[in-house]
């Protein structure tokens, strides 16, 4: 009986992955505090961890830091539901629709593969320092990755599904739903990771250039008065938000498509 | 005798853009009766599947009619459903909602479409596997769902596009014996494309030879064997007999 037995994987083996990467993050900000004890840095330009965390904790208590994350993540969900909103059905009319796939596909291209950062100043101009000029450049950055992801996903429909809709009598409305949506849909949780990086990129940026208000502001001015514990806290709270965000996304990725485990 | 579904001299020639144009099928002849079984063989590209696609309604010909009830077939309709060769499942829907998609496509309300499926299921033998998604079925299951999908609409006519040759033999042959159990239970008309001569004696009523490309009806077989069929026909002699007549037919077609 002994070798029918089932081998259960030891706690260090069966948690290796989280161990090691935790382990890895825990030596790198070691590693930055023991730093100081060696090397004589000028506090003015660069900041060590435990002032960082004491720094952190100033922000939360006083609740400076709530706010400039919710004034924050209102352009930035606005202009992500947006990008959804437009990029999505472009995308799939882009590669439904062959003439108009042929049409936009260059100047998308020019679009997505240029810094459209470089933007952003004009943008404010055009759209004020508000949410308003904010959302317009998170949905100008991620837009793109929705109508790419999208237009992937058409092009890798599987077209015996098409005809298989159209032998039972579904029209071309039926076909978007029943078959093309749902084929483009893992494409397109897979095209918001990378929209969800480009859009906090966005507001950062916006928000350095203009505003009064804001996680990117907060980074901007604590950089300004070299309040370098408070500015390192607030880019670390931003990293850790894009970690859960795109983690979050990979996550319901595996959740959502269960049909995927076989392909 | 005008038959059930009548194709005249249907010709169809494919013109792929860039590369030499095609021709399918030159002048097939055939009149399938209702009720009828009836096999299609012929070598590969003889234009057997395109045939099937005619009288589905995807596929226009050129010249020619195919009739169905005394009309021309004009498009897909409710009245013909196919049973396609790599089973075409919708990978994100479960068996159960697989089965009702062309009910959906007819609008035909949810509770109707439910119970249409519960007593399909049943019929192609997928009891306790309505919630399952097509990855995780075995390849005769997902056929079973295939063929369950085609039976919903309740068509009068089922074509099957070579529906077994994915599968291995053994699952294949307990498939064939499935479909003529099905068959004999829901009564339809059955127009079954095939490579194997085996299969088209065994369930057919019929087995028309195709000649190769442009397909032409070569030749046609009245299968004499009783119903229902058994497995131990296969090995009589006149099964062999008839299998090395067609043989005989088939084989000066194929170009290798």
């Amino acid at each position: 009986m002994a070798e029918q037995a089932i081998v259960r994987p030891t706690f260090a083996v069966r948690y290796r992955k989280i161990l090691l990467g935790g382990f890895a993050v825990i030596l790198f900000f070691a590693a930055w505090q023991a730093i100081f004890l060696f090397v004589p840095f000028n506090p003015l330009f660069i900041s060590k961890p435990s002032l960082i965390a004491a720094g952190l904790v100033d922000l939360v208590d006083s609740g400076d830091l709530f706010h400039d994350l919710a004034v924050s993540a209102v352009p930035f969900f606005i202009g992500l539901a947006a990008a959804v909103i437009v990029g999505v059905p472009l995308g799939i009319v882009m590669g439904w629709r062959p003439r108009v796939g042929y049409a936009l596909d260059p100047l998308m291209t020019v679009f997505y593969a240029s810094p459209l950062v470089a933007l952003a100043p004009l943008l404010v101009i055009f759209f004020g320092v508000g949410v308003s000029g904010k959302a317009v450049i998170v949905f100008v950055l991620s837009v793109f990755p929705f109508i790419f992801n999208a237009h992937a996903g058409v092009r890798a429909v599987d077209r015996l599904l098409i005809n298989v809709v159209r032998s039972l009598g579904g029209g071309e409305w039926d076909l978007y739903r029943k078959v093309i949506f749902p084929s483009v849909l893992p494409y397109i949780v897979a095209g918001s990771r990378i929209a969800v990086g480009r859009a906090l990129i966005a507001v950062l940026v916006g928000e350095f250039f203009a505003a009064s208000e804001g996680i990117g502001y907060a980074i901007s001015r604590f950089g300004d008065i070299f309040a370098l514990d408070r500015m390192f806290g607030c880019i670390l709270v931003v990293m850790a938000i894009a970690v859960v965000l795109t983690e979050g996304i990979r996550w319901a990725e595996r959740a959502a498509f269960p049909w995927r485990a076989g392909q | 005798m005008a038959g059930y579904i009548e194709g005249r001299n249907v010709s169809l020639t494919f013109r792929p853009p860039n590369r030499a144009p095609v021709r399918a099928l030159g002048g097939f002849d055939i009149a399938v009766e209702e009720g009828e079984f009836l096999s299609i063989v012929g070598p590969s590209g003889c234009g057997k599947s395109t045939f099937l696609n005619v009288v589905l309604g995807l596929t226009k010909l050129d010249s020619g009619e195919v009739l169905m009830h005394g009309k021309p077939i004009g498009g897909p309709g409710s009245d013909r459903a196919m049973v396609f060769q790599e089973f075409g499942l919708l990978p994100w829907r479960t068996v159960q909602h697989n089965i009702e998609l062309g009910l959906e496509l007819k609008k035909v309300p949810a509770e109707k479409r439910r119970a249409t499926a519960e007593r399909l299921v049943v019929l192609v033998g997928l009891a306790g596997f309505e919630q399952h998604y097509p990855h995780e079925l075995s390849g005769g299951m997902k056929q079973r769902v295939g063929l369950a999908r085609a039976l919903a609409t309740d068509p009068d006519v089922l074509l099957m596009d070579e529906p077994f040759a994915a599968l291995d033999a053994q699952t294949r042959d307990l498939m064939q014996a499935e479909l003529l159990r099905i068959w004999r239970e829901a009564r339809k008309t059955v127009l079954f494309v095939t490579h194997q001569i085996d299969e088209a004696i065994y369930l057919s009523d019929r087995v028309v030879v195709m000649s190769k490309r442009p397909g032409r009806a070569k030749k046609i077989f009245a299968i004499g064997l009783p119903r229902p069929r058994e497995y131990e026909m296969r090995v009589t002699p006149q099964f062999n007999d008839l299998k090395l007549e067609i043989w005989n037919t088939l084989k000066d077609e194929i170009v290798a």
